[in-house]
Order: C-alpha cells, then sequence, then structure tokens
C-alpha cells in the first residue's frame, strides 16, 4: 500500500513497481520485501499494543486537509470510499480500487497511500492531504500540471498531483529518473506522462521560490 | 464575403493551456462519477460468473430484504441466457454502496451452465459447441478488386505470413456509468461519463417515453471513453429506473472488473496475407483471409489493403462469435489492426526484395492520392529524426549479443473532418461577458478552450475572457466525441457564431459611437475605430445598454476538411535471452490541417503514441479456455504503461501553409493507428525474424524466435 517507504526510499535506478509486476524485474523483489517486513513490524506493534475490535457502524473522526471531519463508517470502508461517498471529498478517484494505479492517491502522515487499499478506521489521528488542499497558486504542483498540460480528461490526475507532491515534499531535487520511479505507481490511460514529467520538474523548480 | 479562418491568428495555432486544467489539477472539477445529489442511493450491479449459462432462478427476495437496500432490478429474467462472464443480471440500489455490494451477493441464483467458447482457437475448432445460430465463424463476401490470379502470375517476390493481434479493452479511468435524478414524474436530470449528451439524452427519452426536452444531461468533464462511452447503456437505464421507483437519486458506476468484461473492447485481429511484388519493387497483388472477434455480436472487421496502391487484391474476413463482452469502437476503430497486418507484410516483402522499407514504401503510394506528396514529406523527416540512414541496419545484422537494437516504421491514413449539422451560441452582454454554449463534451481534447479560442480570436480578447459552455444536452446541438470529429464539426460553427455576434455587436453600438459598423474592430481587449484604439471591450460592450447580442452559428463549407497521414518510426532493443522488448524511441509525424491549441495537439498526439505503445507491447484480453473467465480484468495484469516505459517521443506536426489552408480536420486518432505497426517492423528488424504475434512480449517474442530456430533460421 505504501508506494514510497520513507527508510528504503525508492533509490534512483532502482527496478519500477511496474517492471516487477511484468516479472522483469527480479531485484524488485528485495525492495517489496523490505517494504513487506516494516508492514509486518507495524502489524505487530499494533496487536502488542491490544487489539480492537470494530464491527457495525463506527463514528470516526478524520482530519483532512486539516480539518476535523466526522462521519460515520463501516470497518471495512476504505479511507477512498469514506472521502467520496461520505464526506464529497471528490479529488482522489476510484479506478482500480486495488491498489494497481494511483488515481485515489492522497498523504497520510506525509507519505502517499493508495486509499481504494487503506480502512478509514486505520486512519484516525492521523494527518490526510488530499490536493483540494494544495497550493494552486505559481508555486505549487497543480499549476505546474496546468502548465504542461499534464492532463488529457484528468481523472488520473488528481493522483499524479498529489503523488507529485509527496515526492517533492522528501526530494525536493530529483532527477527526472526519480521522478519516473515517484510515478511509476500511477498510471494514465489518456497517454500524458510527456507534461507530467515535465510538471514536476518544473514544480521542484517553483516550489522552492515559494 | 465567405467565412474564413484569421489569416493572421494571433491565438489560433498558438500553445494555450486549458481553462479547466488548473480545476482538473487541484481536484476541483466534479466530473460524473463525482455527483453525489442530496440523498443519493448508491447502486452495484450483478454481473455473470459464467461464461455461457442459463438462468434457471433468480431469486432477488433475500437482497431485497436487506438492510439499507431500496430497491433491487433483475435486468435478466429467469430462463435467459448470459452469453459471456460480465453479461449484465442484476442491480441493487442502498443507501451505502458498502450496502449495495452485501446484497447483490445475496441474490440467489442457480445457473445451468452451458458449454463455451472464448477464445478465437476454441470457437474455430472442428466440432466446437455452437454459441450463436449458424456457427462460431462466419465467412464474409469476398471483397475482390482486379484479378489476383494473373496479378500473382506477374509477381517475381511472394510472401506469404500469419499475423495477429488480441481483444483489448478501453480501460477508461473513468468508469462508465451515470448518476440519475427525477425532477418530477417525467423530467430527467442525470450525470453521466459519456462522449455524446445528446445520444445519452435520446437514449433515456426512448427508454422512458418521455421527450428529449424533458432530459437534461450533464457532462462537465469526464474520465475518457475512447470509443467506449457513446450511450446511457443497460447500467444507465437501470440507474435512471432505480431512481424512479427509490424516488431518489441513484449513482451506478461500473466496477473496474466489469469495465473490462462489459464495458466494450477492441476486436481482435488475424489473418494470413500473401503479397506479390515485381523485382523492382511495384506491388502486384495481395490475397488474404482475415478474422477475429468482437465477442458475440461481430464488429471484428478492419480496412485491407491499408494505405498502399495494390493493382489487384482478394480479401476475405470471417467473423468469429465467442462467449466474450462486445466490441465497440476504439481510438482509429479497424485501422491499427489493418495498419499492422499490412505494414508487416510490406515490412516482410521489402526484407524478402532486399530493399530498403521506407523506399519500398514510396514507390508503392497511389499515384493520384492528394496525400501521397505529404507522405513523401512525413517520411523524410521522419528518417531524418530517428537516423535512420546512419543508425539502421537491415533485418537480423545487429550483432550477436543479446541485446539487438531494431528499428521499424509505418504509415497511416485516417478521415475526421466534420458534420454540417452542429451548431454554437455566442452571447455577448454589456457586462462584456462572452458565452458559448453547445451540447458538445470534452473527451479529454479540450473542447471547451478550443472554443474559447476561436471566440477569444475572433473577439480581440483572451481564452480566459470566455465562457465556454459545454457538456449539457439541452444547449445548441454539439458533436459526439469521437472518429476525430468534435474540433472539426465545432469550430466552424463557433467560428460563425462569433463573428455574427461581434457583427451584431457592431452594428448596435457603432452609432453610439459616431462610426459605422465597418469603421469598428477589436484586438487586444480593445474597439477600435479605423483601427485606432479607442475604448475598452467592457466599456464597448456597455453601451449594449441592458440588452445583449446572441447568435447561432453554423457550419460553413470550407473552414473544415477530412482525411490525413502520418508516419511513425520506432527505435527499440531486444534481448533475445529474455525477450524483453524496450522502446527507446518512436517519431511520429502527423499532418491535420488547421491546429488551433498546439499545446493540446502536441498532448493528443503524444498521448496517441502511448496508447499505441501499450497495444503494441503489453495490452491483452486473457481468456482462460477452461472456465471460460477473463484472467486479468484489472489494472496489475493488464498490463498498461507507467512512468517509466515511456520511451523518448519525438512528434512533429507536418504543417506548412497549404496544410492550414484545408481547415480543421481533427487528432484524436490518427496517431495512435501506426505505433504497434512500427514497433513489430523494429522489433523484426533487431532480432531477424518476424514475431507473428502482438503484443511484443517476452513469450511471444522467444517464441518467435524458437520458432525460427526449428527452422534453422536464427
Ligand atoms: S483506485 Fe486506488 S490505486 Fe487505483
Ligand atoms: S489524463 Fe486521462 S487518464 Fe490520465
Amino acid at each position: 500500500m505504501r508506494k514510497h517507504d520513507p527508510k528504503n526510499g525508492d533509490e534512483p535506478g532502482g527496478p519500477s513497481r511496474r517492471d516487477f509486476l511484468r516479472g522483469s524485474g527480479l531485484a524488485a523483489a528485495s525492495a517489496v520485501l523490505t517494504g513487506t517486513a516494516a508492514t509486518a513490524l507495524d502489524e505487530a506493534k499494533a496487536a502488542e499494543e491490544g487489539p480492537k475490535v470494530l464491527s457495525g457502524e463506527v463514528e470516526i473522526t478524520l482530519k483532512i486537509n486539516g480539518e476535523d471531519r466526522k462521519t460515520t463508517v463501516e470497518p471495512r470502508s476504505t479511507l477512498l470510499d469514506t472521502l467520496r461517498n461520505r464526506l464529497d471529498v471528490t479529488g482522489p478517484k476510484r479506478v482500480c480500487d486495488r491498489a494497481s494505479c494511483g488515481a485515489c492517491t492522497v498523504i497520510a502522515d506525509g507519505d502517499p497511500v493508495y486509499s481504494c487499499t487503506t480502512l478509514a478506521v486505520t486512519c484516525e489521528g492521523k494527518k490526510i492531504e488530499t490536493l483540494e488542499g494544495f497550493e494552486t497558486g505559481e508555486h505549487g504542483v497543480p499549476h505546474a500540471f496546468h502548465q504542461n498540460d499534464a492532463l488529457m480528461c484528468g481523472y488520473c490526475t488528481p493522483g499524479f498531483v498529489t503523488a507529485c507532491k509527496a515526492l517533492l515534499d522528501k526530494n525536493p531535487n530529483p532527477t527526472l529518473d526519480e521522478v519516473r520511479r515517484g510515478l511509476d505507481g500511477n498510471i494514465c490511460r489518456c497517454g500524458t506522462y510527456v507534461g507530467v514529467l515535465q510538471a514536476a520538474l518544473d514544480a521542484a523548480k517553483a516550489m522552492k521560490g515559494a | 464575403m465567405a467565412l474564413t479562418w484569421p489569416e493572421k491568428p494571433t491565438l489560433i495555432g498558438t500553445r494555450i493551456t486549458r481553462l479547466d486544467g488548473l480545476a482538473k489539477a487541484s481536484g476541483k472539477a466534479k466530473y460524473p462519477s463525482d455527483m453525489l445529489p442530496e440523498g443519493t442511493l448508491f447502486a452495484v450491479m450483478l454481473y455473470s460468473p459464467h461464461a455461457h449459462a442459463k438462468i434457471k432462478k433468480l431469486d432477488i427476495s433475500t437482497a431485497q430484504s436487506m438492510p439499507g437496500v431500496k430497491g433491487v432490478v433483475a435486468i435478466a429474467q429467469e430462463g435467459a441466457t448470459l452469453r459471456y462472464h460480465g453479461d449484465d443480471i442484476a442491480a441493487v440500489a442502498a443507501v451505502t454502496e458498502e450496502q449495495a455490494r452485501d446484497a447483490v451477493r445475496a441474490i440467489k441464483i442457480e445457473y445451468e451452465v452451458l458449454p463455451h467458447v472464448v477464445t478465437e482457437a476454441q470457437a474455430m475448432a472442428p466440432g466446437a459447441p455452437e454459441i450463436v445460430k449458424g456457427g462460431n465463424v462466419r465467412k464474409g463476401r469476398s471483397q475482390d478488386n482486379g484479378k489476383t490470379g494473373e496479378a500473382f502470375a506477374k509477381a517475381e517476390v511472394v510472401v506469404e505470413g500469419k499475423y495477429s493481434l488480441p481483444v483489448i479493452t478501453h480501460v477508461c479511468l473513468e468508469p462508465h456509468g451515470l448518476t440519475a435524478k427525477w425532477e418530477t414524474a417525467d423530467k430527467l436530470t442525470v450525470w453521466s461519463s459519456t462522449q455524446a449528451v445528446q445520444v445519452v439524452a435520446q437514449e433515456l427519452a426512448d427508454s422512458f417515453q418521455i421527450p428529449v426536452a424533458n432530459i437534461t444531461v450533464l457532462t462537465e468533464v469526464m474520465g475518457g471513453g475512447f470509443g467506449s462511452k457513446f450511450g446511457a447503456d443497460v447500467w444507465g437505464r437501470t440507474a435512471a429506473e432505480l431512481a424512479k421507483s427509490t424516488g431518489k437519486p441513484v449513482k451506478l458506476f461500473l466496477d473496474r472488473v466489469q469495465e473490462h468484461l462489459a464495458a466494450g473492447n477492441r476486436p481482435s485481429a488475424a489473418g494470413t496475407i500473401k503479397l506479390g511484388a515485381t523485382k523492382d519493387g511495384k506491388l502486384v497483388g495481395l490475397i488474404a483471409d482475415t478474422h477475429g472477434t468482437g465477442g458475440s455480436r461481430g464488429g471484428s472487421n478492419f480496412p485491407l489493403p491499408y494505405v498502399y496502391d495494390v493493382p489487384a487484391s482478394s480479401r476475405v474476413h470471417s467473423e468469429v462469435f465467442v462467449n466474450g463482452g462486445g466490441a465497440r469502437a476504439m481510438r482509429a476503430p479497424g485501422h491499427p489492426q489493418g495498419c499492422a497486418l499490412m505494414e508487416a507484410a510490406m515490412d516482410d516483402l521489402a526484407e524478402k526484395l532486399g530493399v530498403d522499407p521506407i523506399e519500398f514504401r514510396l514507390k508503392n503510394l497511389k499515384p493520384d492520392d492528394f496525400h501521397t506528396p505529404i507522405y513523401e514529406a512525413e517520411v523524410k523527416i521522419g528518417a531524418d529524426l530517428i537516423g535512420w540512414r546512419e543508425k539502421r541496419k537491415p533485418r537480423g545484422q545487429n550483432g550477436d549479443g543479446p541485446i539487438r537494437r531494431g528499428f521499424g516504421l509505418a504509415l497511416h491514413q485516417w478521415g475526421g473532418g466534420g458534420t454540417l449539422d452542429k451548431k454554437v451560441s455566442c452571447t455577448i452582454s454589456a457586462d462584456g461577458t462572452v458565452e458559448l454554449k453547445s451540447a458538445t463534451q470534452d473527451i479529454g481534447t479540450a473542447a471547451r478552450t478550443v472554443l474559447a479560442i476561436i471566440a477569444a480570436e475572433v473577439l480581440g480578447l483572451k481564452p480566459t475572457d470566455v465562457i465556454s459552455n459545454i457538456g449539457n444536452s439541452t444547449f445548441p446541438p454539439g458533436q459526439a466525441s469521437g472518429g476525430s470529429t468534435t474540433t472539426p464539426s465545432m469550430a466552424p460553427p463557433c467560428l460563425d457564431a462569433a463573428t455574427k455576434a461581434r457583427d451584431a455587436l457592431f452594428a448596435k453600438i457603432a452609432p453610439a459611437l459616431g462610426a459605422t459598423p465597418a469603421d469598428l474592430s477589436l484586438q487586444g481587449g480593445k474597439l477600435l475605430i479605423q483601427g485606432k484604439p479607442s475604448i475598452s471591450w467592457k466599456e464597448a460592450c456597455r453601451k449594449l445598454g441592458t440588452a445583449s447580442v446572441s447568435e447561432i452559428g453554423s457550419a460553413v463549407e470550407g473552414l473544415a476538411s477530412t482525411g490525413v497521414g502520418g508516419c511513425q518510426f520506432a527505435e527499440v532493443t531486444v534481448d533475445v535471452e529474455t525477450g524483453v522488448v524496450r522502446v527507446k524511441k518512436i517519431v511520429a509525424v502527423q499532418d491535420s490541417g488547421l491546429i488551433i491549441d498546439r499545446l493540446t495537439w502536441d498532448s493528443q498526439v503524444y498521448g496517441g503514441v502511448i496508447m499505441g505503445l501499450n497495444y503494441g507491447l503489453f495490452e491483452e484480453r486473457i481468456m482462460d479456455p477452461g472456465t471460460g473467465v477473463m484472467l486479468n480484468p484489472d489494472m496489475e495484469l493488464y498490463k498498461l504503461a507507467g512512468a517509466s516505459d515511456i520511451p523518448e517521443i519525438v512528434i512533429h506536426a507536418y504543417e506548412p501553409d497549404e496544410q492550414k489552408a484545408r481547415g480543421v480536420i481533427g487528432i484524436g486518432e490518427p496517431p495512435t493507428i501506426a505505433t504497434a505497426a512500427a514497433i513489430g517492423n523494429a522489433v523484426s528488424n533487431a532480432i531477424g525474424v518476424r514475431v507473428t504475434e502482438w503484443p511484443m512480449t517476452p513469450r511471444n517474442v522467444l517464441n518467435a524466435l524458437a520458432a525460427a530456430s526449428k527452422e534453422g533460421k536464427a
């Protein structure tokens, strides 16, 4: 679920997620396994703190773009469905609903996550950022996407913008290769990648001017 | 005076950012699938898990009594036959989506599973179960041109090859669907993800037997269609029906699985092609026996011969019926298939003749076609941009190491052009507002922006000064977004509307300015009297008092035309040990008449190339012959290029002055046609043998190498 493990990073020159999926990038296996191990540790830690059983309707409060939003979900409700169906936060899109396309990407406590495979109940207390909260002026990522026509139908765009923002927050000076890898968890069917890559590089420059 | 495109435009042809670009990039644009009117119920579809089955029993009663459920409809009835994995069965509307999904699972069905055929091989096998009356394979009438017998008697070099391309699916990122809300018993508003708002309105009017004027279809923006979103579809009508029966707005969008299964696909194409030429490299004839599957309804034909001048040809195409979702138009329907098959055979023949593939192609263009000199110029530009003369080596002479480099090319053609019955209205208000309206929509081509650019050009304003209102079926008739016809259909009436509105404005305000209308012109946000800037646009409009001017523009002959072509070159590397193909560079040279917005033109061409790259390298619908289900209805195993898969792409607009004089033609489809063909040819050039099956996956590459080594060729 986590696209960029902050500890292990998506190192430049490493294999892309999609290479791995195609089975043509064997080296990717280790990166993925390390990611899994990190998740397992998180889970183990959670288990130590004692299990919390949730069922039926659960009232939760999510901190979205700095605002506390209260709603009722089921324990199985995904963060994406909660945002879209219950809170009218529709920037993140549901496309694959299975952690393959990136259209639903949001930033949770600084990390980009696929909200379609993140349970809403696990997000209480986390800082959730969606692209609706991003700076839209000249120093923001959306502006760079607009200027580079890095969108056609625009349905993948929220995910790309969000993944791009998350990447630049961690790595303000990415190389083109790092940008590619940082965005490899996202898919655009209209094929706007050329604009997207340029937008990411331009946004990196513009954000420094802010 | 006849209306013409401005001779020295200041906006048309420049790089202008989209009016709605920032809204899309900041998550503020509301897509049909984002709309949630107060009290909306969520609907979920139930679809067939079997490739072929009869419904013996269908019981929705448990589902009806589930918590939150407000409505259940059976789309298929007891006794009905389900024709493919993904065929529609029923739908449920509930307060939450989670509840609707639970209820769908609670629908009880007894199936009588019938024998299926899901692959063409299965369908064509002797003794295969007949899934349609009259047999699974339906041979079309032979299309003959000239006497191929005599032609082949003259042929000095002949190749015969078998080539094939798989079924692929559209994978629009926004799923198919709509949200329906009845305003009164016979007035309906829907937010539909569609490329044809008026077609959806008409379809719903017909199914509910209400006047189309009572239906408003809204599509402010939409997330891709590629040819698969022209209608309301079963699920759209079902949503409206559920909205009616529950008295609440109902939202029904497909899930990703059903998107792949039921929302359309590009048919497969395969066949044996025999192509002959004289020794000096002139084509003499083609004989082709082709087939393809468009699912259970057909529709797999494609143009062949393609592009080139073939003096004698004979071709039969067979429709193969399988238990699979139906074909729908997909970006340049038929052309990518026809192009790949023709260009593969052309390349193989050039190889056998021992001539350069470019020379061979140039020699066989149609002598009297207006497009021939354009192709000649384009091919030259493309060859230079890819470095053909310096870098390309003849097939199979690309070294002995595991990594082989190869180059290939392909040519394509497309119609485009506009219809003549569309309209745009242009209203200028006293406060200086300019508003355009038309019932067209933006599938991603920047239709809204293109219209604003034209009006701004005429009125001496900036595109952002113009309100460009589209995506509403009640506006003046607009073009469906398909066939690369939207811009050529909508740009002329837009120019007409803006020009008429400008003239009406001049006529109204000239007296107050002590001038005649002919003295007035507009430029840079100012009104000019006899060429001298006088007052601002806003001040000029204020002279309208409380009135406004509003004009409807129609198509005008000569502002749009049809017929474009282009060529693409690919540079690839192939690892002959693993079969992995990497595309290094693609060059696309394309003519398209008058370009309105160069920035979005570029995006369309890049996007077309990338869609073609997916077709060439990754995409295929994989059906399991045993169970009859699709094995990859997702975005994990149905592979599409990500950022790291994108090669260097060089695009070139072929646009000498005479291209501008042709008017607007349309660009959405042509640049996707030749890519897969060019990649296939580059792979063959790299490894020395033809990979006969697309996509160029490791499996297909290694199979081709293995087959060749068995024959002692590689
Ligand atoms: S919708 Fe979440 S990754 Fe695709
Ligand atoms: S812009 Fe349409 S999917 Fe990316």
